[in-house]
């Protein structure tokens, strides 16, 4: 058997890790001994900034999905969490219908901004670990221990150009209804109300105004929707559909992924706001 | 603000520049009075030579305003400044209020601010104005955008200066 | 983003019909992610001649003066209004002049010679190349997709109700996928004795 492999298979290039595969099955846990495979060159965070940093570097060759509303308010019937599902690769619209809030497990939340991919793989990796949890110590894991698990994980690779915001919402028992934010720096803070991504002073703007511990269930979704809306309007990188959760003790329920065209326009027409937008001539 | 110091609390960032029309400033230390008060008096001769019954209308002085700072934008040094130019139209009885960057990008609008203002307060104007707001209801909206610069700018920018323009002129006012 | 042609963003399309042509501007006026307006059209009419102008905002608005202000005195001193095909000639010229330190804008002309009633279109780079069409021109930071939705949407001999719902859906689908232009759209189907503007409502995200 291992020889008809080495015959068919080609020789392994000395570009990349030649454990690389086997790592793969021997643990679920990245060790921190680089999984993945790195540039051949002397500063491979240096080369990666150059190739995808459009910060830095706006004729970046590689445009890494960007631009985003995300916000999470803690109040008294659960936590709100909401959305908009736009991707961009600089100005170009890459997808309107992106699924920025990751669904853990039944009574656990994440929200995503900044990379993409970095935000959608660890997340993933995230539920992976919080599902074994459950099964090495028979109880759920709490959000906090989450959020920390993964605050940790981003931190060890901190300086390699991950880049993400992340907000964390569930319901145990131990906690009550919690929420947290994680940013690929290595920020954990607990807390009542973040607003995530390049429309996030909308938001907030839209949201410090209004935001009440104790708004009932229907104004928070409200007011959540809102929000995200008036980002989507000023913020060029954000808009396509407004995703809506609400967190509660029997886990999250999700309230809709809404286009943002038809829900503008009724605001505008029906509540007279945004009398900046003309109508007519 | 010079440095790390707060060298006056309460600078007026504005300049009148007819009776009707009112100009305020942000921008580079220096370039932003120099060109404020080279529009006023160039604005105010107009008024002279024209029988002061007769000034620029808001529209007038907000296409003039951005000649100039077009101008200067191609030329050996260039002003920083950033615009919002206010005026009552007593032709017409309109108000008028134009948005100008420092690269003289002209826009009218019904509600504008420049700098971080516009990120935190252009969502809460687009939520709560309408263009019949009373005084009073401008007065509360200028309050809650102060109250939200107030809690997420990481600076005490002092206060604020509130001048509103009618048609009986310029006055100022405590928010 | 300190490209000057994508600082404030912008799209401008104009097509060719059967005996009428169309031009379409988006309506944004932003600064980087910022939207800053929603009413900063980009089409200017100069009797018989629509100019379109995407880029610098700034120059948009120096550009169209300075046009309205050379047109006046054309008009002055030959007494007839200016042609498609001068006006042409004179924004080249125009452009050229600035070859050291160019106005930031990609212009586009439309409308329909008074003398030999053809439609006419063109488009010019910032420093006055003309590139005469027979079908579409584009411009904009919304180009790229202009390009793809006037390719597959345009055909020839089109009637103005046909042109006008041709070029408003590639205006409003190649916008749609770009973040720096949209906000509404407006659209302007000029035949020989009439023009209709209309305003299109577009996404507001």
């Amino acid at each position: 058997m291992d020889d008809l492999i080495a015959k068919y298979s080609t020789p392994q290039d000395d570009f990349f890790d030649e454990d690389e595969n086997s790592v793969h099955f021997q643990s679920t846990k990245p060790s921190l001994d680089l999984k993945f495979s790195l540039p051949p060159i002397s500063q491979p965070t240096a080369f990666l900034r150059a190739a995808t940093d459009d910060h830095a570097n706006p004729e970046c060759p590689i445009k890494i999905a960007h631009g985003t509303t995300t916000l999470a308010f803690r109040f008294q019937g659960g936590i709100i969490v909401a959305t908009d599902s736009r991707a961009t690769a600089g100005s170009w619209i890459a997808s309107q219908t992106v699924k920025k809030v990751i669904e853990i497990n039944d009574k656990m939340l994440g929200t995503m901004a900044g990379g993409a991919a970095d935000c959608q793989y660890w997340l993933n990796y995230l539920g992976i670990e919080c599902r074994l949890h459950e099964l090495r110590h028979k109880r759920r894991i709490s959000v906090a221990a989450a959020s920390k698990i993964l605050s940790n994980l981003v931190y060890s690779y901190k300086g390699m150009g991950l880049s993400m915001g992340t907000m964390m919402a569930g319901v145990t028992a131990l906690e009550g209804p919690a929420l947290y934010y994680i940013d690929s720096d290595g920020t954990r803070l607990s807390g009542n109300l973040f607003c995530v991504g390049s429309g996030q002073t909308f938001a907030y703007g839209v949201l410090d105004r209004e935001y009440d511990y104790n708004l009932s269930v229907e104004d928070a979704l409200a007011l959540g929707s809102r929000s995200i809306l008036a980002a989507t309007h000023r913020d060029a990188y954000s808009g396509g559909s407004i995703n809506l959760y609400h967190v509660k003790e029997e886990g999250w329920t999700k309230h809709g992924f809404t286009d943002t065209n038809p829900v503008f326009w009724k605001t505008k027409l029906e509540k007279g706001e945004f009398s900046n937008v003309a109508t007519d001539f | 603000m010079r440095g790390v110091t707060v060298l006056k609390e309460e600078d007026d960032k504005t300049r009148t520049l007819n009776p009707h029309t009112l100009m305020a400033f942000s921008g580079e230390a220096g370039d932003t009075v120099q060109f404020a008060e080279y529009i006023q008096a160039n604005v105010q001769l107009y008024g002279m030579r024209n029988n002061s019954k007769w000034q620029l209308s808001p529209s007038a002085v907000a296409s003039f305003v951005r000649r100039e700072l077009a101008k200067s934008l191609r030329s050996r040094k260039p002003y920083y400044v950033n615009l919002l130019i206010g005026g009552f139209d007593t032709n017409t009885n309109e108000p008028h209020l134009y948005w100008l960057d420092y690269l003289a990008a002209s826009a009218r609008t019904p509600y504008s601010a420049h700098g971080y203002a516009q990120y935190y307060c252009l969502s809460i104007l687009d939520k709560h104005h309408n263009p019949n707001i009373t005084l009073e209801e401008g007065q509360k909206l200028l309050r809650m955008c102060h109250e939200e610069l107030v809690k997420r700018l990481p600076i005490d920018y002092k206060g604020l200066l509130v001048k509103v323009i009618r048609a009986d002129g310029i006055t100022e006012l405590e928010l | 983003m300190s490209n000057p042609f994508s600082i404030n963003g912008g799209a401008v399309v104009a097509m060719v019909g059967k005996d009428c042509v169309a031009i379409a501007c988006d309506l944004r006026l932003g600064m980087q992610a910022l939207t800053v307006s929603n009413d900063f059209p980009k089409i200017f009419n100069y009797g018989d001649v629509y100019l379109g102008l995407t880029g610098l905002a700034t120059d948009v608005t120096t550009v169209s003066e300075m046009f309205r202000y050379k047109v006046n005195m054309y008009r002055l001193r030959e007494e007839r209004d200016i042609e498609p095909e001068t006006m042409a000639n004179l924004v080249s010229s125009s452009l050229y002049e600035k070859r050291f330190g160019p106005y930031f804008v990609s212009p586009v002309i439309a409308g329909i010679n008074p003398h030999s009633q053809k439609p006419f279109v063109c488009g010019f780079d910032s420093i006055g190349c003309i590139d005469f069409a027979k079908d579409f021109i584009v411009s904009g930071t919304a180009s790229d997709q202009l390009f793809g939705t006037c390719e597959s949407l345009w055909e020839p001999d089109m009637e103005p109700e046909d042109l006008f719902e041709t070029i408003s859906q590639a205006m409003l689908n190649s916008v749609d996928r770009d973040a720096l232009s949209g906000w509404g759209a407006h659209v302007y189907v000029i035949t020989k004795d009439k023009v209709v503007k209309r305003l299109l409502k577009g996404r507001q995200d």
